[in-house]
């Protein structure tokens, strides 16, 4: 018998607003649309910082937002990230536990809550400075660097 | 049987192999591996797509492009002749992406080529890593390489020119790969994703191609899951799956396995005329299915790998001869393994279900976890007699939960009885060439290890009754214990041919019961998917 997957270890999480790609530009207007609402121009990385990253096998550690299924997530030098469009996802979420699971029955607490992002530019009262702080936003890349 | 040929021995035919890929490209040193893309055959120039809507690229491998412009690379084995042939094309899963996962399914490729199939297949390495939910992205992929084989077709002067026969194509993904070719005959009938266009204006699609089936080979599940919900496979669908498979252990693809053509409980007598066919490999693992990547399994737990890609090529051989070419008596080896028995490697062990495109259910358990019914339009009883009938969602494979209901049945003694009466007008079962009942044992208890479970059949029109043992129609064997977590129980399709019962001097067209009785066995638990009249 050969022992059971183990799920990766969490050190930290960290939510950091960053310009939005090409695809996420196209992804925020499809969302807007849908619900209707003014989304800002700006992304928000969470970054999962791990102790070691999952084996690159098929199978998959699921991650979880308590029960909020992450739907797809990256990797990076530190651990795997994910993007959220939608700021209001902070506001459902921010403290909730992290969780991995590799079949949605059986969960791991990470012991990790979800953070809430750094400033943000939509934070900004004036347009004018919202816009100029979108402009300052780092890239994804500068973010996962 | 004697008139079938062992689909994995090579054909006639002469093929050559080429290698495609998308120039300008300079793979760096630490992906020497993929070098052979930088310089394509004559003829065999690809673009790029962007897939950065769908995936992001592997972090630690120094990709000389961005998921803006990923290439379509591949090796394609290509008949020689005037064709058009039939097209099959492979994805590989996630795997180290330092390793080239793509020529692991060239064994395969070269076994269609030699009967007459262009067979292709493709890099998506650029999305394997410690990743999550990038499948729509492979199956894009996937997608892709098809227009580009639809575009060499078109192209005067071009090999591949009118070559394709773009109405016969089977798609084959691999782990992740798998799950992916599951999305893609579902995206092939979409005109768009989300906020994306699939129909050329942005460089993706259009698609709508032909596909005669999609086959997985030990595919995840639901890792990308459409905003309609999970994905239901619109085509013709085959799974292979190996009892020892140590990465995909809970055998996901079996939940997309019972999603594809199941039921409607609004129409149940509409049955969308495509198949589903199952193969469980005892001993197979997840790993041997690439002839590149190494076992997974711990030393002797596998069968040996030799015999592994026998089993694919038996089993793929002939989902392709009876799909693509039209070869309908291949169709024998998917309604049941037993007729590729001669040419299996000695001692492998095999489960296999199959449900034909044209079916009416006689119960198939799917209304609700009440006491088992004759399911609707037939019209009819059930009566369990000594035996516990308890239908329950059992997850059959361990692993994610399960949305299909099974009938579980357990006795304690000879004698107990299952028994279905229906009313012989709203069963015209005559039209129907066989009687199919899946049906399963587990590791509980009441079953022996190691030992076949049994019980008796018995079919009765009017006063007349044939009695059939179980084993006499497949063996129902114990599960193979997995290198972790519980053993699965995988149903086997016992399949009584009508013709059978018509020798017993039972009418088909006066069907009126259907009894599993209890008697060969002092006690067992086994559970059953569906019974059905079937072709």
């Amino acid at each position: 018998m050969q022992s059971l997957p183990t799920p990766p270890k969490v050190t930290a999480v960290e939510v950091v607003a960053a310009q939005p790609t090409e695809a996420d530009s196209a992804a925020l207007a499809h969302l807007s649309a849908l619900t209707n609402r003014s989304l800002p121009q700006e992304v928000y990385v969470v970054k999962v910082e791990l102790k070691s990253k999952p084996p690159v096998t098929s199978m998959a550690w699921a991650l979880y937002v308590n029960d909020v299924l992450i739907p797809k997530y990256w990797e990076y030098k530190d651990g795997i990230y994910f993007v959220v469009l939608d700021p209001e996802f902070f506001a459902e979420h921010k403290g909730k536990r992290l969780r991995f699971s590799q079949n949605g029955v059986d969960f791991h607490d990470t012991g990790i809550k979800l953070a809430a992002p750094t400033k943000t530019a939509a934070a900004s009262k004036s347009k004018r400075k919202a816009k100029d702080k979108q402009a300052r936003l780092p890239t994804q890349a500068e973010v996962l660097k | 049987m004697a008139n079938l040929k062992n689909p994995a021995l090579p054909g006639d035919v002469e093929f050559d192999t080429f290698i495609y890929g998308a120039p300008p490209l300079a793979y760096p040193a630490s992906l020497s591996q993929y070098a052979i893309y930088n310089t394509p055959d004559a003829g065999f120039s690809t673009g790029r797509i962007n897939v950065s809507a769908f995936a992001n690229l592997g972090f630690a491998t120094p990709w000389p492009f961005t998921n803006t412009n990923v290439p379509l690379n591949g090796h394609v084995c290509v008949p020689r002749g005037r064709g058009p042939f039939p097209l099959a094309v492979f994805a590989h899963g996630n795997h180290s992406p330092l390793e080239n996962s793509t020529p692991g399914y060239l064994y395969l490729c070269r076994l269609l080529a030699s009967h007459g199939i262009i067979a292709a297949t493709i890099d998506v390495n650029f999305l394997n890593g410690s990743n999550f939910g990038e499948n729509d992205g492979r199956a894009i992929v996937h997608l892709e390489h098809l227009k580009q084989f639809r575009t060499w077709n078109n192209t005067a002067a071009h090999v591949l020119h009118s070559k394709v026969d773009l109405n016969r194509i089977l798609i084959v993904g691999h782990s992740r790969g798998g799950e992916a070719v599951g999305h893609a005959s579902f995206f092939n009938r979409l005109a768009s994703i989300g906020a994306v266009l699939l129909d050329g204006s942005a460089g993706l699609g259009p698609y709508r191609f032909g596909l005669s089936a999609v086959a997985a080979i030990a595919p995840t599940d639901r890792q990308f899951t459409p905003i309609s919900g999970p994905t239901v496979v619109p085509d013709s669908y085959f799974i292979i799956h190996g009892s020892q498979d140590a990465d995909v252990f809970t055998f996901e693809g079996y939940h997309t396995y019972e999603r594809a053509h199941a039921v409607d409980q609004a129409n149940p007598t509409v049955a969308d005329g495509e198949f589903k066919a199952m193969l469980w490999v005892h001993k197979a693992n997840h790993n041997q299915f690439n002839s590149i990547w190494a076992s997974e399994s711990a030393p002797g737990a596998a069968m040996p790998r030799a015999s592994q890609e026998e089993v694919a090529k038996i089993h793929l051989g002939s989902l392709a001869q009876a799909v693509l070419l039209d070869r309908v008596e291949y169709f024998d080896v998917l309604r049941d393994h037993r007729a590729a028995e001669a040419w299996e490697p000695a001692g492998v062990d095999l489960v296999s279900q199959y449900q034909d495109g044209e079916r009416v259910f006689i119960q198939h358990n799917q209304e609700g976890i009440a006491a088992p019914v004759v399911s609707l339009p037939v019209q009819g009883i059930v009566a369990a007699d000594s035996v516990v009938a308890t239908r329950q969602l059992t997850a059959l494979t361990g692993g994610a939960v399960t949305t299909t209901i099974t009938l579980r049945l357990a006795w304690t003694a000879l004698g107990g009885r299952l028994l279905l009466r229906v009313d012989p007008s709203t069963l015209p079962a005559e039209r129907y060439e066989t009687l199919a009942l899946r049906v399963g044992q587990s590791t509980e208890a009441a079953n022996p290890a190691a030992r076949d479970q049994d019980f008796t059949v018995e079919v009765s029109s009017g006063s007349r009754t044939a009695a059939f043992a179980a084993s006499a129609l497949h063996r129902l064997i114990y599960p193979d214990l997995p290198p972790f977590g519980p053993a699965k129980i995988v149903m086997q399709t016992l399949r009584l041919p009508v013709e059978r019962l018509v020798e017993r001097g039972v009418d088909p067209a006066d069907l009126r019961s259907v009894a599993l009785v209890f008697d060969r066995r002092a006690a067992g638990t086994i559970y059953v998917g569906d019974l059905q009249c079937s072709n």
